[in-house]
């Protein structure tokens, strides 16, 4: 999990964690204890957090409005329920697409902008700027701009209709096929920066010497981006792929604030259903189910790709 | 990384780039040019003359301040015992604050409303303060103590020699070093805090304590839905989050890419 900090955040040169955990035993003798000053934090996190998913587990076996005083206990009926609830599977295949997708276009993109930027490009003070804008401004400031962009009078169909390619125009966000790519492409339009940004500074720590003696072996630029620089940002990938499943299963105010989740599902993704689910509709206790499966997949999905990254590391070694 | 010999291959690379720059542009116009159309400015000043958004700035500036404040004290305290001090089952304890970096907030949203309601504090800017820094932290702490473990055990130890408490050594020693990793958290936190949306709109319910990412959906059913006043509103809430970006760029960045893991 660390390797992925750059070196400037990281501070000055780490110790190897074994030479680490020897110092540390050696010292003990002199140091006093460091409980009191992990408590707070601790007692903060630990308390608040597994508090609400020990409280979100309970709620699971309720049937229970919110409100209620007296809530039925169902047992494990919420759960059968998800199991044949066609828009839970719905959500899941959404999800799934969307991460495929985003993660590929953004990871590509950012990759590609990031070693232009790094070839003597004119302006590229201000393209930095401009790719990384959209990470910085909040999902619910952008929806409504993104509600105009899409909508069958916007601007995106007004500029295909100028450039040429107006058969392509269509009311994006109103059609079940093309709300789901819209949700991905704004999605993609966020968090570009982001891996531009990852990448940008793992490129800056290539060895220029390394790329030089490609070049002499007589490697073009397609070459020598495909063979020396994608395997020596491999790092930053998986790190990207671990953020990219965590993201997917945490989207909420893009698909909430343009879409709504619709139409008819298409843009349903785990974290809309469960607010939907839980607040406006008050099925509290089958929303609490849900999100124990969603908190389950986080579990499960960043594991996997923790435990896949170290595989990689190890055998790389 | 590529490399132009030529005149022309320079300008083609020129081009591509510019090409793949327009899209990232595009929307941004999008919103400054539809929040223009119509009455202009008029619509600008058709926003402020609600009288809202001063609120809603305030609101988010105390409740991104709150958190702030809260994170740092704790991260600190926490990054330093983590790392300089012994702990017994010290990566128990470690990991489990880890586990919660995964942590999607919409599953707090149930146990939060109604735990809030309970102690009283719904609808009151500590409702959303707390859980934001709660998920904040585990990530700050990792960050930080990754730091801290970089600053030689050497100088504590000549600290202590010189008869320093362990409080003062924090205090004189470690706290004025790790400067450049309490940047980067407080610029993670406030970009987190200012753009949450989802625990806002769950726990604050009066418009007179509500935050900034809520303010487009509050000019919608003001204008019923003028949609170039609402473009104003967001082109408003956008700008101050923009400059802060341009006048501190060097942490954004550099905290968003220690930030990835999140």
């Amino acid at each position: 999990m660390t390797s992925i900090t750059s070196p400037e955040t990281a501070g000055p040169k780490r110790p190897p964690s074994a030479h680490a955990a020897a110092t540390h035993t050696r010292r003990r003798g002199n140091r006093p204890s460091g409980l009191p000053w992990i408590l707070p934090a601790y007692v903060f996190v630990v308390g608040l957090l597994y508090y609400c998913i020990i409280e979100t587990g309970y709620l699971s076996t309720l049937d229970w409005d919110g409100t209620s005083p007296d809530p039925v206990s169902v047992g494990a009926q919420n759960y059968v329920d998800i199991f044949n609830d066609p828009v839970f599977w719905k959500a899941i295949r959404n999800t799934i697409e969307f991460l495929v997708v985003t993660f590929t276009v953004q990871t590509a993109l950012g990759f590609v902008l990031a070693a232009l930027l790094h070839s003597k490009i004119k302006l590229a003070g201000i393209y930095k700027v401009i790719i990384f804008t959209p990470v910085i401004i909040a999902a619910a400031t952008m929806a409504p701009v993104f509600r105009q962009l899409f909508a069958a009078d916007g601007q995106l169909n007004w500029t295909l209709e100028h450039i040429g390619l107006g058969f392509l125009a269509q009311p994006w966000l109103a059609q079940s096929s093309t709300a789901l790519p819209a949700v991905m492409a704004i999605t993609v339009w966020q968090f570009t920066g982001l891996t531009f940004v990852l990448y940008y500074a793992a490129m800056g720590q290539i060895d220029p010497e390394i790329l030089e003696a490609a070049r002499m072996d007589g490697a073009g630029n397609i070459r020598t981006l495909l063979a020396i620089i994608w395997p020596s940002v491999r790092g930053t990938t998986v790190a990207l792929g671990m953020l990219s499943v965590i993201g997917a299963l945490k989207t909420f105010d893009v698909p909430y604030l343009v879409t709504l989740g619709g139409p008819n599902y298409a843009t349903e993704f785990l974290g809309t259903y469960i607010y939907r689910i839980s607040i406006p509709s008050a099925h509290v206790g089958y929303g609490a189910a849900l999100s124990v499966m969603l908190l389950i997949l986080a579990l499960v999905g960043s594991l996997a790709v923790a435990v896949r990254a170290n595989r990689e590391r190890r055998s790389h070694v | 990384m590529f490399e132009a010999r030529t005149r022309s291959a320079r300008v083609v690379l020129q081009i591509i780039t510019t090409l793949l720059i327009i899209p990232f542009l595009f929307p941004l116009i999008v919103m400054v040019q539809g929040s223009l159309a119509g009455q202009g400015w008029g619509n600008y000043r058709a926003v402020f003359a609600v009288g809202a958004v001063p609120t809603f700035f305030r609101n988010s500036i105390i409740i991104a301040g709150s958190t702030i404040i809260i994170v740092y004290v704790l991260t600190m305290l926490a990054a330093f015992g983590f790392s300089k001090l012994y702990i017994r089952g010290k990566e128990i304890y470690f990991w489990m604050l880890l586990v919660a970096l995964t942590l999607p907030e919409v599953v707090l949203l149930t146990p939060l409303f109604a735990t809030t309601l309970q102690l009283g504090v719904y609808d009151t800017y500590w409702a959303v303060v707390l859980p934001l820094a709660a998920l904040q932290i585990p990530f700050t702490v990792l960050l930080a103590r990754n730091f801290v473990d970089g600053i030689p055990d050497q100088l504590l130890d000549a600290a202590r020699v010189d008869g320093a408490r362990m409080t003062q050594a924090f205090r004189y020693v470690i706290l004025p070093m790790t400067r450049p990793i309490a940047a980067t958290i407080v610029v993670l936190t406030l970009l987190a805090a200012w753009n949450n949306y989802l625990l806002p709109l769950v726990l604050i319910q009066d418009p007179a304590k509500q935050t900034v990412t809520l303010l487009p959906q509050f000019f919608v059913s003001q204008f019923s839905n003028d949609q170039t006043k609402v473009l104003a509103s967001a082109v408003i809430t956008a700008i101050p989050a923009i400059l802060v970006y341009l006048l501190l760029q060097r942490f954004f960045e550099r905290g968003l890419a220690a930030g990835a893991i999140k």
